[in-house]
């Protein structure tokens, strides 16, 4: 194999040392450069003998653009320009660069022997030469450079060494091409001018089958069930295709259960990791299969991520590890990453600590972005070092607006929705036009899908998409809609064999099953489910609305007035006592404590939540714990000093704290309400009374309504106070934590943002499939489930797997086939059992082609 | 898997003619290769021709973990012992054991080590070992630094030390996996702490750990699943071929996706039906050999000890877990593993997470220890494979009675410790100690009865001299294997190094020949 042995190209920045190096020595050289900072003329860098060793100036006549531009790109505009000033010494206007920076002039005009610069360039000083690292400059470009100076310093002034503009910032109406016969879907309008422009005819599309196989993944996750398969392909009606997709997105609950994955893993949602147990983090389960089950618009479902009430909170809280963190970990820094990334596809990781060397954005462009989240300025810290420096709110995209350093940390905040979700901001629908294109065709517009800063392979396609969504209303199913419905995504697929420099678009590529996918479809073709969801989430409330139905409006409430902004720490058992006629019908508690709560009702203890950050609202199915005569419901609340993480003492004025405690007990019996809110009516009892008399009862204040900040929660939590229990089994691996089996398939530790998976088969994945006990557990029971009805017709059951599991029943071969083995087995169960195993093993069910 | 690994592995072959053919490492190489080659994997910073090797003196590693934070003073660098008596001032306790000899004039360990201490003239000590600063204590960010080189939190999921091995160097055989975890349970508390450096992280999931939570049970890991005999598994793999055969699919051309996975399924079905899987069946080594590892162990003995975090008796009872680990790392060392870690296992409060009954504790985490190790020692200089394997023995960080942190940067006390001692369960190194801390090398090129590093004899009983930082320590490590520590891969373009930043230097004198 000889490709094996051809050298892979080696990325820009591939000296293995260059990292590192220049960590260190941007700190050093920042010290320098202070150190040998002089008000106007330098020192002199280099001895009378030295200097007479400088290359002479080049005697031919300079031309700035073919001589001098060349050498500033290649060696100086890294650190010195495209809005770097190392040294507070930019070059990116002939202005910028006479002015000099930290080290005095750089030029002496008509006197390039005694130019600064050129005393560094020429390398002659060993310990103050630039460019700092890299190759140094040849003995001609000293010469060129020299002439340069001495002939004048020409400099056109349409040159200049700004930044670049961004690829993909501007929104750009394309508008849409004439339809070509039979392609009348204004996606394919665009394909099929690249197509044209390759000189590529259009590959073939692919039978239905293949396409609802495709579309069941792409849409609810699932393989297709084979009774509605089978409706599907007997549709004779010309847009039957179209007619599939949008029933299947109609299916809210199935759309939000497969999306729930994808958007988990960029918003670094979990059940269990680091943090959850301790108010480190929080989740956002609730707001977001909410969102995804309602198809919020996609800028309001950035907007309140961004701007975030209680419920949505946890993304840009991200995560506080305990103990000491890298200054770029700290949580603002966490969101300007995460907002950077996640919205608008471009890496902020390096720029972070330093300027970063893989694009155009700096420190300052890191930590403009995290004030946004800081409650006070932050200081800088270059490689985690302080500099002493404030940092300056600011965005990303001057282009697009700024922000107001004075505002308010909520007027931040606002304004960095508009900035982000405004319509002059193209940036946002192209990101996740092209987040779903790379999950739907394998292969993004643009790649890397966090690398928007760079052109796609066809400016068209992406712009007309994100065009068309935005004036769609930022419709996230309309996007898919357009995706799916094209003639485009409905091509054969294309293997991937080799990642080629220049992307040529053929088809989808073949993609493969996630660890999810593979996991429910087991579910799926065993007919099985994965029991209690890791999360207190009620999927009622994402697929009704009633809240406003409601007849109560609860407040919030606690001892103190004004607890809403502080309180003192210390916990308090609320308690209401009232009188049902009968038994309800069906009685649910919606909750949300700030800081947690402890639900008891008469008598026994239903539930508590995390120690920390508790602030969304939970749902609890109490009807079998409400009687008729006289209930008592009891919350234990506490409200915690606040918690670093670091182990530090807590500044006094921290120590009171918001501090409230609301609940909607939703009581039916028959037709009739008889609910509870928290209110006036409520009694507190302290629950560590300094005194005896401190022990009685307290009058509670209420603080204020459901749009009370700073929790805000709104009508989000009546929503959830008026949905019905949700009973329904959780068969979908998105809404509980993650087994073995899906670990090694790739479902990713949520620590950081993952936007893509790695689809490569391993050794060790194949190893867990092949003995791990937790498919071997699946098959054994799945097995059973899938015999028990069928009354021992092998035949049949042996039709309905290969149906539920490939979307087509057997060929006589294959069914004669699974006849042996079933027959061969020990027993029945054992045969079905690695019949199971055999399917979903093979390529054809864990590839989508 | 990459040119580097095929250099290597050239290498490697022609010192072992017989140890595999080109072919069979072909055929294993390939999913990764593929991978590689489609942009899946992260790549190398350096093209093959560009890879500067050091000279290696070691083939494979095996990292002895002591879970939970191994106080110096109790084990490998005793000071003065202060018996139990009622009413101690716990200032006055350095050691809660006397010390003893070992083979190494001079050197001497703590009481409960003899036999290593028997087999001292074989490895070298480290005894200034410094953990990373990082704030308030916790265990398993202390453990996520030592095992990747990096602090978390990192925006990139941080590698495992046995992943860059296993990325770097790929399989010594292709039918034993690169990287194997033995003895660590996710399920006890911190799971996911653990879990999130006990991975490939962004090398991607084939470098990642062959996991082995019960090394009693190893022989599972690579036995059909149970309830399933040989013959049915024979036969499930046969019916399996024959259907891709059978499938309309199947019998379609080749891409890279449906390779990949064929691929993966030869992998690990060679793995099962390998001879090397044996080595997994401790049941197939003599019992006189098993009990030099674990001198009361029982055939088919399982180790369940309630995890009992307040009565200080749990380690004894677990007592033989860590010693049939150690035997199934010699075991996989003899048919060719590259990198095996074993644990003492890291549970909160337990183990070596003494915060309370700090002395009565360690006689059992001794006990856990000391034969063990000393066989697994002497076994591999028998068969010598000693000189091409390096034995790490570490520990996040150390333990001290008084001192939570280091004396220049203490940090908030976890642990209550009385003004005088009533009561054994306060008798013992219970705070988290970060100035010292001891490691102990065997094999691999190290020096044979050799002391690095000298820590005071009274509190802080920090290091006064020769100081190595885990950053160091992996340099060496990775030094003994041939890998630069500037050896690196590209993720998000950016480079991210073996050893931080790049910048790790081995301690050189810690190699018999420098």
């Amino acid at each position: 194999m000889p490709a094996v042995l051809s050298p892979s190209p080696l990325p820009a920045h591939s000296s293995p040392t260059l990292h590192a190096a220049r960590t260190a020595g941007s700190a050093f050289s920042l010290t320098l450069a202070l150190a040998l900072a002089a008000p106007s003329l330098h020192a002199s860098l280099l001895t009378a003998e030295q200097r007479a060793t400088l290359p002479p100036a080049a005697t031919r006549p300079v031309d700035f653009v073919r001589d001098i531009q060349p050498i500033f790109e290649a060696s100086c505009v890294q650190c010195h320009g495209r809005g770097k000033a190392k040294g507070s010494f930019s070059i990116e206007t002939r202005g910028d660069f006479l002015a000099g920076g930290d080290r005095g002039e750089p030029i002496v005009p008509g006197d390039s022997a005694h130019s600064l610069v050129v005393e560094m360039i020429s390398g002659l000083s060993p310990d103050d030469v630039m460019p700092e690292k890299g190759k140094r400059l040849t003995a001609e470009q000293v010469a060129l450079f020299r002439a340069w100076i001495d002939q004048g310093l020409a400099w056109p002034d349409s040159v200049n060494f700004h930044r670049h503009e961004p690829a993909n910032l501007r929104p750009r109406e394309v508008g849409t091409p004439a339809a070509a016969p039979g392609l009348e879907h204004p996606l394919d309008r665009w394909v099929d001018r690249y197509f044209r422009a390759q000189g590529a005819a259009w590959p073939a599309v692919v039978d239905d089958r293949t396409f609802a196989r495709r579309v069941w993944f792409d849409t609810v996750g699932l393989p297709p069930p084979p009774e509605a398969l089978a409706e599907f392909l007997s549709d004779p009606a010309p847009n039957r295709r179209e007619r599939l997709v949008q029933r299947l997105l109609a299916d809210d609950q199935g759309y939000a259960e497969h999306w729930l994955s994808f958007w988990n893993d960029l918003l670094r949602n979990d059940y269990r990791g680091t943090g959850y147990i301790d108010g480190g983090r929080k989740q956002i389960t609730g707001w977001l299969y909410t969102a995804l089950a309602r198809n919020v618009p996609y800028d309001q479902f950035v907007a309140q991520l961004i701007h975030p009430n209680a419920e949505a909170e946890g993304f840009t809280r991200g995560i506080l590890w305990r103990g000491a963190v890298n200054a770029s970990m700290i949580p603002a820094m966490q969101a300007s990453q995460n907002v950077a990334q996640v919205f608008l596809g471009v890496n902020l990781k390096c720029a972070s600590c330093h300027d970063s060397f893989i694009n155009e954005y700096t420190l300052a462009d890191a930590y403009g972005l995290a004030s946004v989240y800081a409650d006070e300025p932050l200081e800088v810290a270059e490689c985690d070092k302080p500099t002493g420096e404030f940092a300056q709110v600011k965005f990303l995209y001057a282009e697009l607006g700024g922000i107001d350093p004075k505002a308010s940390p909520e007027a931040r905040k606002q304004r960095l929705v508009e900035l982000i979700t405004g319509q002059s901001n193209g940036r946002l629908p192209r990101t996740i036009v092209n987040r779903f294109w790379q999950r739907l065709l394998g292969h993004g517009l643009v790649e890397p899908v966090d690398e928007m800063d760079r052109p796609a392979w066809s400016p068209e396609i992406i712009d007309w998409l994100a065009e068309d969504f935005v004036a769609n209303g930022y419709d996230l199913k309309h996007l898919l809609t357009r995706i799916l419905t094209s003639r485009t995504y409905q091509l054969e697929s294309v293997g991937l064999s080799e990642k080629p420099e220049t992307f040529v678009f053929r088809g989808p590529v073949v993609r493969r099953l996630s660890a999810e996918q593979f996991s429910d479809s087991l579910r799926f073709i065993t007919l099985g489910d994965y029991g209690k969801a890791a999360t207190r989430y009620n999927r009622n409330v994402g697929l009704s609305d009633l809240g406003d139905a409601l007849p109560l409006r609860p407040s919030w409430i606690w001892p103190t007035a004004g607890a809403e902004r502080a309180a003192a720490p210390g916990g308090y058992m609320f308690k209401r006592t009232f009188t049902l006629p009968t038994g309800p019908t069906v009685a649910t508690l919606a909750i949300a404590a700030d800081d947690n709560y402890t639900l008891r009702i008469n008598g026994s203890q239903l539930g508590n939540s995390a120690r920390r950050a508790s602030t969304s609202a939970d749902h609890y199915d109490v009807t079998p714990h409400l009687c008729a005569g006289e209930n008592v419901i009891e919350l234990i609340a506490e409200n915690l000093p606040p918690d670093d993480h670091r182990g530090d003492p807590i500044p006094a004025h921290k120590i009171d704290n918001p501090a409230g405690l609301l609940a909607y007990l939703r009581i039916r019996i028959g037709d009739e309400a008889h609910d509870v809110v928290t209110d006036r009516q409520w009694t507190a009892v302290p629950l560590r009374p300094a005194t005896p008399a401190a022990a009685a009862p307290l009058a509670v204040v209420e603080l204020g309504g459901l749009e009370l900040s700073p929790w805000r929660l709104g009508p989000d939590f009546l929503d959830v106070a008026a949905a019905a229990p949700d009973t329904r089994p959780v068969a979908r691996a998105s809404l509980v934590a993650a087994d073995p089996l899906m670990l090694a398939l790739g479902r990713p530790n949520r620590e950081q943002v993952v936007t893509v998976r790695l689809e490569t088969a391993t050794t060790l994945q194949a190893l867990e499939m092949t003995n791990g006990g937790t498919l071997a557990a699946l098959l054994r029971a799945g097995a059973q489930r899938v015999l028990a009805p069928t009354g021992g017709d092998l035949p049949a059951v042996i039709d309905g797997l290969y149906r539920r599991s490939l979307a087509r029943p057997p060929t006589d071969a294959e069914r004669a086939l699974a006849l042996d083995l079933v027959r061969a087995a020990p027993n029945p169960t054992a045969g079905i059992e690695d019949l199971i195993w055999a399917l979903t093993m093979l390529p054809e069910f864990q590839l989508l082609r | 898997m990459n040119l580097d690994l095929f250099s290597l592995q050239a290498a490697w072959r022609r010192t072992q003619p017989d140890a595999w053919t080109r072919r069979r490492f072909l055929q294993t190489a390939s999913v990764a290769t593929l991978a590689a080659l489609a942009g899946a994997a992260p790549r190398s910073l350096r093209a093959a021709s560009q890879t500067p090797r050091l000279p290696a003196t070691a083939d494979r590693v095996i990292v002895l973990w002591m879970g939970g934070g191994m106080a110096h003073t109790e084990t490998f660098d005793p000071k003065r012992f202060t018996p139990y008596s009622t009413g101690l001032d716990p200032n006055t306790v350095l050691s809660t054991f006397p010390s003893i000899p070992t083979a190494v004039e001079g050197v001497r360990f703590s009481e409960g080590l003899e036999q290593i201490a028997s087999v001292m003239d074989r490895g070298t000590l480290l005894r200034g070992m410094q953990a990373a600063d990082l704030g308030f204590i916790l265990h398993s960010r202390h453990q996520y630094n030592w095992h990747t080189g990096y602090v978390p939190p990192q925006t990139v999921a941080a590698p495992h030390l046995g992943a860059w091995i296993a990325r770097t160097l790929g399989p010594m055989d292709p039918a034993v996996p690169a990287f194997i975890n033995i003895g660590q349970r996710f399920d006890l508390g911190e799971g996911e702490e653990l879990k999130a450096f006990t991975t490939a992280g962004f090398l991607g999931s084939e470098y990642g750990p062959f996991n082995v939570p019960f090394p009693e049970q190893a022989a599972d890991a690579v036995r059909p699943p149970a309830g399933m005999g040989p013959d049915r598994f024979a036969d499930r793999n046969k019916f399996y071929r024959r259907l891709l055969e059978t499938s309309p699919i199947g019998q379609e051309g080749s891409d890279f996706q449906k390779e990949s996975l064929l691929r993966a399924m030869d992998n690990a079905h060679r793995l099962l039906s390998s001879p090397a899987s044996r080595a997994f069946d401790l049941s197939l080594e003599p019992l006189e050999s098993t009990r030099r590892y674990f001198p009361g162990y029982q055939p088919g003995q399982r180790f369940d000890a309630p995890l009992d975090r307040f009565g200080g008796r749990y380690e004894e009872g677990m007592v033989g877990r860590f010693g049939l680990g150690c035997l199934l790392a010699r075991r996989l060392c003899e048919v060719g593993a590259r990198f095996i870690e074993v644990t003492t296992e890291y549970i909160p409060f337990l183990n070596w997470d003494t915060h309370e009954n700090g002395h009565s504790r360690l006689v059992g985490m001794k006990r856990m220890i000391d034969a063990p190790v000393a066989q697994l020692v002497r076994d591999l200089d028998e068969r010598g494979l000693l000189d091409r394997t390096l034995i790490v023995l570490a520990s996040e960080f150390s333990r001290d009675m008084m001192m939570e942190g280091k004396p220049e940067k203490a940090v908030k006390d976890q642990v209550p410790v009385p003004e005088v001692i009533t009561d054994p369960k306060h008798y013992g190194m219970h705070r988290h100690f970060t100035a010292a801390g001891s490691v102990l090398l065997f094999g691999g090129g190290m020096r044979r009865g050799h002391v690095h590093g000298i820590t005071a004899d009274e509190r802080p009983c920090r290091t006064l001299k020769d100081p190595v930082t885990i950053t160091e320590l992996h340099a060496t490590i990775y030094a003994a294997l041939g890998i630069p520590p500037d050896h690196g891969y590209d993720v998000e373009k950016r480079p991210f190094y073996v050893t931080s930043d790049g910048k790790g230097v081995p301690v050189r004198s810690l190699f018999a020949r420098a």
